[in-house]
């Protein structure tokens, strides 16, 4: 039997109490240990998608499986670790506590959670900034601290809204090493972004979506064919002119 | 079985240390200065006037005075705190790393509730020690006196965590202690007694909720009331129930909290 993918969408539909239609019916499976790109304009869906996934809104119909668990269960959300497109960090902890209490919140025990902050900071350069509050921190330090706390609870499905939004291209570059280095390990990455050179760069797999729906789905090589376009560029303004 | 049962539960534990965490840290706005401006009252209502008005009820006015203000500065600190926490973390959207965690939707109510009553007992606990130096508070039925408070800050708890899913703003949540918390205390009768109210104010304060939990603290310190302490706690039990299952269907559909 193989493994259930890490994360399966069944005509997932989201319409907001105003009325818009967000996600239509939308169907989408991801499977284990994959680098997964999701790309669409403004208000095709994708932080709706997200926003799904990681429980954050009302979904008005559809199922939602995140290893086979219904995604609505703590099982299911333990394994998700989301860093979200605005940077969105308690303004009352400094780095280490905002590690430490998202561990106590995702279930780890005092002892992992202090042995784990220390090695998010480390491996995210935020150490002699620990006992700092976000509001202090850099717009660099503060996406850090985001990625840092998504990875604490060690996730197997890690959700990327934009992560390099508004970053130098230094901190880019850093980024996507320590998000190649993540995946290499295991780790399944669903990655939203409005750089196109960032998904081809990255993931094995990318899915256009506009309005809610899904437009094309493959490698970028396999959409590069099948627009026939000489790059993602082109294949993505002929796939939103469709 | 208390460690397995915390290990069940860590994310009610660590939540519930974040909103402890920022009541400390915040000590001086959040703990003292609430104290002080109640212990003014006392000093300045109790100890001035207290020359003119001798007694309510047998009872010293600068004493008869503490149950109430004691309770007012509890029920406002539980209030305030959760309204103005949970807004916060709406506002800034630090309570989505909560809302998707694997917290169940009552760990996630009573870990934000639980703020608001830490900062209350720290506010009731040390104006009453700043208190007994000057005026000998009894406790009369300290049963009472317990389940008295315990509900005064179930109510206001909640209360403040349901104003802190629905407000739009900062306005909306000050307009509640303004305009509805501190007259509401006021006129609940915690510098008079309501049986001294010509007619129809005396019927009319008998509409007011915060008159029943008044009654039913000061009668847990002095050991007299205005009303049944029965009827108070039955009263003050039937609201916080009310605002309880409020806050617990608001978790539970996500409505408000999650588009």
């Amino acid at each position: 039997m193989s493994p259930p993918p890490a994360l399966q969408l069944r005509a997932l539909t989201k319409r907001y109490d105003s009325g818009l239609l967000a996600l239509d019916r939308f169907d989408l499976e991801i499977p284990d240990g994959s680098f997964f790109g999701l790309l669409g304009p403004n208000g095709a869906g994708k932080t709706t998608l997200i926003s799904a996934v990681c429980n954050l809104i009302r979904v008005t119909d559809g199922e939602i499986r995140v290893f086979g668990e219904d995604h609505r269960m703590p099982e299911a959300r333990r394994m998700i670790g989301l860093a979200e497109q605005d940077v969105n960090l308690d303004r009352f902890l400094d780095v280490e506590e905002t590690l430490l209490y998202h561990g106590g919140y995702y279930g780890m025990d005092r002892a992992s959670a202090r042995r784990r902050a220390g090695e998010m900071m480390d491996v995210f350069d935020l150490r002699a900034k620990a006992d700092v509050r976000a509001p202090q921190l850099s717009g660099g330090m503060r996406r850090r601290l985001l990625l840092a706390r998504a990875l604490m609870h060690e996730p197997r499905l890690v959700i990327l809204d934009e992560p390099t939004a508004g970053v130098d291209f230094e901190l880019r570059l850093e980024l996507w090493a320590y998000i190649r280095r993540l995946h290499e390990g295991g780790t399944t990455i669903l990655l939203t972004t409005h750089y196109l050179e960032e998904a081809e760069e990255l993931c094995e797999e990318i899915a256009i979506i506009r309005g809610g729906r899904l437009l094309a789905r493959d490698s970028a090589e396999g959409l590069r064919e099948a627009f026939e376009a000489q790059s993602i560029a082109d294949v993505y303004v002929k796939a939103m002119a469709s | 079985m208390i460690a397995a049962v915390a290990a069940r539960h860590r994310g009610l534990l660590a939540l519930t240390g974040r909103e402890t965490a920022r009541v400390l840290k915040l000590w001086t706005q959040t703990i003292l200065a609430p104290i002080l401006s109640s212990f003014l009252f006392i000093a300045v209502f109790g100890l001035s006037l207290g020359g003119r008005i001798r007694e309510i009820h047998g009872v010293p006015y600068e004493l008869f005075i503490v149950p109430g203000l004691v309770t007012m500065a509890m029920i406002q600190a539980a209030y305030a705190n959760n309204s103005a926490s949970v807004f916060q973390a709406r506002f800034d959207r630090y309570l989505n790393d909560v809302l998707a965690a694997p917290m169940r939707p009552w760990e996630v109510n009573l870990a934000l509730s639980l703020g608001g009553v830490v900062r209350a007992l720290c506010i009731g606990g040390g104006l009453l020690l700043l208190v007994l130096p000057v005026v000998d508070v009894p406790v009369r039925e300290p049963l009472v006196l317990v389940v008295a408070l315990a509900l005064a800050m179930v109510l206001f708890a909640s209360f403040g965590v349901v104003v802190g899913i629905y407000a739009r703003s900062w306005d909306h949540t000050a307009f509640v202690t303004n305009l509805v918390i501190l007259p509401l205390s006021f006129l609940g009768g915690a510098f008079y007694s309501v049986d001294l109210l010509p007619s129809p104010w005396q019927e009319i304060s008998h509409l007011n909720p915060i008159f029943y939990l008044l009654n039913a603290v000061r009668y847990g310190f002095l050991g007299t009331a205005d009303v049944s302490v029965a009827l108070s706690l039955a009263v003050c039990g039937a609201l916080a129930a009310g605002v309880v299952a409020w806050s617990s269907w608001l978790f539970r559909t996500g409505r408000k909290l999650k588009p």
